[in-house]
């Protein structure tokens, strides 16, 4: 038997690109619409559960029921958890560093997950409190706020 | 099985080339919400729930994570498949494997898809291999071209008879509230409508759907107490084809293609010598025309090379001795990811007598589904109106 | 006051990723043989005989180590084809192949297995049909990346006429 010839290990670089188009419905386009043309943070009520859920959903998902309850929540909130990204990736939304964190919005239950700036990175904690910079130009999305600021 | 499994419930979508008005989650809760009416149960009865769809179609992964709340699986146990198009007919057949091992007695199957949302062409050319085929990878119109032109030049078939699946799935659909396409065309429609790849034309494919689906599987116990015309899941089948052989197209092949592999295999397990009189009605995997012609003679609903000559008699007309699709099939409503559990669903309300508009015109005990996963294999599911 | 028609929103999303995939034993020495030397190796299973492309380890039919590289033709017959004319793109360029065009299987004398590919003919029905006789086409040699593309095209043989019926 011929001895089997060697080959260098072959290996290619691609790409994978989709493009897609996320339809947020009646209840989530009252949401970006209130937010991009009022300033206005809208949640969601279960009254059988007591809670207030943002984003705005229309099933709870403790007790199944139809919602339908939208309120004003925010725009103050408290600081639950955060993170200080100090290392830069292309997926990442901006260049490090910067803070990230969750805020829970007063009269929420649920937390928003958005940037923390105009901060102190050694001052930022948890249960600090925050309100939000709308964006200057908005575009009927989440980045309609522009981040979170210390009050 | 270990443990008999019924169907006590399901509902589905007003299928739609549209759907602004529901996000992904809110469009799937519709069918969930017919599913636990028509089942008369409560989320909080469902011990577990099983999520697919295709993968990344909406550009969206992990959508069970997503959907815990409108899909009731919140502190469920449960988990997300993703077969391809196959994915709700395997979600079934998962559902069945929960319930029959004894470990869970009611299980919730949903099943989605929001095609308008996501560039479904590039999603699937990631199906290819990326160094052999990729560059060439365009979408599933070409597949099925090929298939119909194998299937032309080995039997002698002609675009007529394409054109015939192609009426008979859009008049059936005509007949059912939740279909997508319902045209009221000829064949003469069908061989003017534009040509996408030779010999498919326009009429011979499939829509792309917005539309979800969703059923309640449960034991024995559970069925007889609580469901007035439980379906029975018999059996189920599963078979791969090889990686790269696509010969499947080829009607005259020698090779145990994928599809063959399965029927033989759930027809053993039923001990069925003659399928078409011992199934009622069959719901098939048709995304395109001629797929339909193939699944009759890959079913062994008739010799091979004979499956035009069914349509061309209208033997497999909703009122014929061996309805197929009376649901207006995939070639109807194509919500990928729902696509395969619809036929399923679709076979249990013909079996129950629920299908409205669509019933077939005469008593219906068995009926057989099928589904491709990226026409590379194929997943069957067979049901009953008595265990016996 | 008139009732405004309901503004839904929609939010593009475009997922662009990067990956590095690596060919694998077989597949870099069927794709560095077609790059380097124009030829197209398949690989025979020692079990059912099969000659089976692109090669892979492992006949998925008998669970046996396939390790028998066998040269192919470069003249094979056409079992299946398509006119297409739909502006498909080849999604690992982004530009469509502009339609209409003929795309068809081939099964390489030798080969048990097909291969599809982009067939240079004029997109009739009179000039195509199941079983004409084609070769395959390569890439000049300075410009093979290594990739099924080497391959550009299937032509028909000179000399054939579509049979009648």
């Amino acid at each position: 038997m011929t001895k089997d010839k060697a080959y260098e290990p072959f290996e290619v670089d691609q790409r994978m690109v989709a493009h897609s188009n996320y339809w947020a419905g009646e209840m989530g386009s009252r949401f970006y619409i209130t937010l991009r043309d009022k300033k206005k943070i809208l949640g969601v009520r279960c009254t059988k559960c007591n809670k207030t859920f943002w984003p705005p959903r229309t099933t709870c998902v403790f007790c199944f029921s139809k919602l339908d309850e939208l309120v004003e929540i925010g725009p103050y909130g408290t600081l639950e958890t955060f993170t200080l990204v100090t290392y830069s990736e292309p997926v990442h939304p901006r260049k490090a560093p910067f803070v990230y964190g969750i805020v829970k919005l007063d009269g929420a239950d649920t937390g928003m997950a958005h940037f923390i700036d105009e901060v102190d990175f050694n001052k930022v904690h948890i249960g600090m409190r925050v309100k939000p910079v709308f964006a200057k130009e908005k575009k009927g999305n989440i980045l309609d706020i522009q981040y979170f600021k210390p009050i | 099985m270990k443990r008999n499994v019924a169907i006590i419930g399901g509902g589905q979508t007003y299928h739609a080339a549209r759907r602004h008005d529901v996000n992904q989650v809110e469009m799937t809760n519709e069918a969930i919400r017919r599913a636990l009416d028509d089942a008369q149960m409560r989320i909080d009865e469902i011990d577990a729930v099983l999520v697919s769809n295709m993968e990344f179609f909406e550009g969206t992964h992990m959508t069970d994570c997503w959907m815990a709340d409108g899909s009731g699986a919140y502190g469920k146990p449960g988990i997300k498949i993703t077969t391809g198009g196959t994915v709700g007919a395997t979600t079934v057949c998962v559902g069945a494997h929960y319930v029959a091992s004894g470990l869970f007695d009611n299980v919730l199957c949903v099943a989605f898809e929001k095609q308008e949302e996501g560039d479904t062409g590039a999603i699937l050319s990631s199906v290819a291999h990326p160094l052999w085929g990729r560059s060439l990878a365009g979408a599933a119109v070409g597949y099925f071209a090929m298939m119909g032109s194998s299937y032309m030049a080995a039997w002698g078939a002609k675009e007529e008879h394409s054109a015939m699946v192609a009426v008979k799935a859009r008049q059936n659909a005509r007949k059912n509230k939740y279909a997508h396409l319902k045209l009221d065309i000829t064949i003469e429609d069908a061989l003017n409508s534009r040509m996408l790849a030779w010999p498919i034309r326009m009429l011979d494919m499939c829509p792309a759907s917005n539309g979800a689906c969703a059923m309640i599987l449960a034991d024995e116990k559970t069925a007889k107490d609580r469901c007035k015309k439980p379906v029975w899941i018999r059996a189920m089948e599963t078979a791969h084809n090889e990686q790269f052989e696509l010969d499947w197209r080829d009607v005259k092949t020698k090779r145990p293609i994928f599809s063959k592999v399965c029927a033989s295999r759930i027809y053993k397990k039923l001990g069925v010598s003659d399928p078409a009189k011992y199934f009622d009605v069959f719901e098939v995997y048709e995304p395109a025309t001629w797929a339909e012609l193939v699944w009759y003679e890959d079913l062994g609903l008739c010799k091979p090379g004979e499956g035009f000559k069914l349509i061309e008699k209208g033997m497999t007309n909703i009122d014929g001795p061996i309805p197929v699709n009376p649901s207006g099939g995939v070639l109807s409503t194509n919500c990928i990811g729902a696509s395969a559990m619809l036929r399923v669903w679709e076979a249990a309300l013909q079996i129950r007598g629920d299908a409205g508009g669509h019933q077939v015109p005469k008593d219906v005990n068995r009926a057989l589904t099928t589904a491709y996963g990226g026409t590379n294999w194929a997943v069957m599911t067979a049901l009953s109106k008595t265990l016996d | 006051m008139t009732k405004k028609e309901k503004e839904l929103i929609s939010i593009p999303i475009t997922v662009n990723v990067p990956y590095r995939f690596a060919a694998g034993k077989y597949m870099t020495k069927f794709l560095m043989e077609l790059k380097n030397n124009g030829k197209i190796l398949a690989i025979k299973c020692p079990k059912c005989g099969r000659v089976q492309l692109p090669p892979r380890v492992v006949c998925a039919q008998c669970h046996v180590k396939n390790d028998e590289w066998v040269e192919l033709s470069h003249e094979g017959t056409l079992v299946a084809f398509t006119i297409m004319y739909l502006p498909l793109t080849d999604p690992t360029t982004g530009k469509p192949h502009k339609p209409p065009f003929v795309y068809g299987s081939v099964r390489l004398d030798g080969a048990t297995s097909v291969l599809d590919h982009l067939v240079n003919i004029e997109p009739t029905m009179d000039k195509v049909w199941v079983g004409m006789r084609c070769k395959v086409v390569l890439r000049p040699q300075k410009d093979r990346i290594g990739d099924l593309s080497d391959i550009r095209c299937l032509e028909p043989l000179p000399g054939q006429k579509k049979p009648r019926g």
